[in-house]
């Protein structure tokens, strides 16, 4: 699918200058760069659309966007996923008006096409109206995305058909997954339903906020953090032992105490869990990223999915406009968890992340500013400081990606915003540079590659 | 001890005398002022010891679909909380870094639609209404929050304690970046 607009020649590099270390804030403005990342990032990236565990059957569907393009997803008689446009070939109307449930047919209200759950067009009503050669029902079904691929429950779906392939995507990035989503037998779910808040605020600095801004967490969140745990204050970084790693323009900032983003969750019975299963995590995923797990911690997957490991919150920045995003969010559990742990688990995320989380709460406040302040035409032409740890750039034995140390860091932010201007500017998408070259090769699971477990 | 009363109603609840509906009434005018004025130590004061306030997040489903969105607890919720989880929301308050709430935000609850009944509990009343709370804060940042609750109130003592609130917010997309707010 060639989505290329005419007579816009790419020039973002002059939005930011990532080796000084600073971004112009109109990329967080800007009515038309705005529309321009629909076309050059959400219509050409691999886009998380939903996790296996919410399409457990046949006919199962849930509906979503990628980019602001509704689409939706379905669970196929042969196990497979499926993903197209929520709009009828006829009239354009939307055909699904649920976030999800189970069926077998999508009918659209306006003149009654009808479409199974792969997308093709069935029958119609009045279909006598059309006569021979009027239609060919083949080419008249829900438009397919180009590609779907999953990583371990998770299900990415893309439009471009020359993107390569979702493991090249995820690159080295899967050794960090992993500790998240492979962690224990059975791999993860989402728990049911899905809670969705809005906010006046531009999409990226969602993602950028859980990519790498550990520096944040102990300001803005002092307040979540005393509420969850008894007064107590934000644990302190050790910013020789903790690190941020960039592979794509994804990014994981981490410590490696363990139980950081655990202690802020607040529920002791998930610690004293994690606690209880780290030494087989260990045996899985080797003794650093058992270490790493549990310890203060976030994350975000280019271009729009963020998640706490440890906390549990899994989230989606979905882009509504310039200075406005839609944020779905669900809780993530191992399948392997007893019921009541689950139950904590959910119950923890939402008195921390929840849109009346404690944590949460603080949060969106500081996004609308940052953004909305650019309707000033000389406020958002200043620029904004990204240089913090400009110069810890390290290579890492074990960590694969862009390694630098300590946690208060820009690193993955700067990582995530080249990444941008890479997908901004990229003409061919099959010539995206790797950042950086990969360690793991090919298609092979993460956990069970060797060389990588050494602490 | 006797099983306390549940929100689920029966098929014919036996409406309440006036003198008690007017009580309950004025319970809960009184409790939105509590949360309007931001005095929390009084609000805490009208919540009993074994109250679960839950407010589920509802997906918009087709009528077909038999999900049970509504008194599912395993399922995601804004609140799904005891006394305790409550009060940790609210010691938040307390900490005196909690940035987002300073300067102030405005709240009004308005409450109406009152219905009360008696249950199979003595003492305890099921207690219907709706909600319309207004939020306002720094400039022109607002929004409203429109619902039903239904909750169970306990008689102690000549006073009256929140026992069960199940809130149902009537929105999908929740119109608003937080939910700083107790409804």
């Amino acid at each position: 699918m060639r989505l290329e607009r005419i007579g816009r020649e790419p020039e973002y590099s002059r939005y930011m200058d990532l080796k000084e270390g600073w971004l112009d804030r109109r990329i967080f403005s800007d009515a038309e760069i705005y529309e321009e990342e629909l076309y050059r990032i959400f219509a050409r990236s691999w886009l998380f659309v939903a996790h296996e565990s919410q399409l457990p059957n046949a006919g199962d569907f849930l509906t979503t966007h990628m980019g602001e393009d509704g689409v939706i997803v379905t669970r196929q008689p042969d196990g497979s996923i499926k993903v197209f446009l929520n709009s009828c070939p006829h009239r354009g109307n939307k055909v699904c008006f649920a976030d999800a449930g189970n069926t077998r047919r999508f009918v659209c209200n306006y003149h009654g096409w009808a479409f199974d759950t792969a997308g093709e067009l069935k029958g119609m009503h009045e279909e006598y109206c059309y006569d021979d050669g009027d239609i060919d029902r083949r080419k008249n079904g829900l438009k397919q995305v180009a590609k779907v691929s999953s990583y371990k429950g998770l299900v990415f779906a893309t439009f471009a058909d020359d993107l390569p392939s979702l493991d090249a995507w995820l690159g080295d990035f899967r050794w960090y997954l992993d500790m998240i989503l492979d962690n224990e037998d059975g791999g993860t779910e989402l728990i049911g339903g899905c809670i969705k808040t809005v906010m006046n605020a531009n999409w990226k600095f969602g993602v950028e906020n859980f990519i790498g801004d550990a520096y944040h967490a102990g300001w803005t969140h002092d307040s979540g953090c005393r509420s969850m745990n008894n007064g107590q204050p934000f644990p302190p970084i050790d910013m020789e032992n903790s690190y941020h790693a960039s592979v794509n323009g994804h990014g994981w900032e981490f410590g490696t105490e363990g139980v950081g983003d655990l202690f802020l969750l607040g529920r002791p019975k998930v610690l004293d869990y994690y606690n209880k299963i780290r030494p087989k995590m260990a045996e899985r995923l080797g003794e650093m990223r058992s270490q790493i797990f549990g310890s203060v911690a976030s994350a975000s997957i280019f271009p729009n999915v963020s998640f706490l490991p440890g906390i549990s919150t899994f989230r989606q920045w979905q882009p509504k406009g310039p200075m406005q995003f839609e944020l779905k969010t669900w809780v993530i559990v191992n399948k392997a968890m007893p019921d009541d742990i689950k139950d904590e688990v959910t119950k923890g995320v939402m008195q921390t992340f929840g849109p009346g989380g404690t944590f949460e709460m603080d949060d969106g406040e500081n996004w609308e500013n940052c953004t909305t302040v650019n309707r000033g035409v000389v406020t958002r032409h200043e620029k904004l400081h990204y240089r913090c740890g400009i110069s810890r750039q390290i290579e890492h034995d074990t960590l694969p990606g862009i390694v630098y140390r300590g946690q208060y860091n820009d690193a993955n932010q700067r990582g995530f915003y080249q990444r941008w201007l890479d997908m901004m500017e990229a003409k061919s998408l099959g010539a995206l540079p790797l950042r950086p070259e990969p360690r793991l090769t090919g298609v092979a699971e993460t956990r069970d590659l060797p060389g990588l477990f050494a602490l | 001890m006797t099983q306390t009363a549940t929100l689920e109603r029966p098929l014919s609840g036996r409406i309440a005398s006036l003198e008690l509906t007017h009580a309950l009434t004025q319970t809960l005018y009184r409790e939105a002022r509590l949360l309007d004025d931001e005095d929390f130590a009084g609000w805490v004061k009208m919540l009993a010891e074994d109250l679960h306030y839950h407010m589920p997040g509802i997906e918009t489903r087709y009528r077909r679909d038999k999900t049970n969105q509504i008194s599912d607890l395993t399922r995601m919720a804004y609140y799904n909380d005891n006394l305790d989880e409550i009060k940790k929301r609210l010691s938040r308050l307390e900490t005196g870094t909690a940035w987002s709430e300073d300067p102030a935000t405005r709240y009004t609850h308005i409450i109406t639609n009152v219905e009360v009944e008696y249950t199979e509990t003595d003492g305890e009343y099921r207690v219907f209404s709706n909600f319309y709370a207004y939020r306002n804060r720094n400039e022109r940042d607002e929004d409203s929050l429109v619902g039903n609750r239904v909750d169970i109130w306990r008689e102690t003592g000549g006073a009256f304690q929140l026992v069960r609130r199940r809130i149902i917010l009537k929105h999908n997309v929740m119109l608003s970046k937080n939910m700083n707010i107790y409804l």
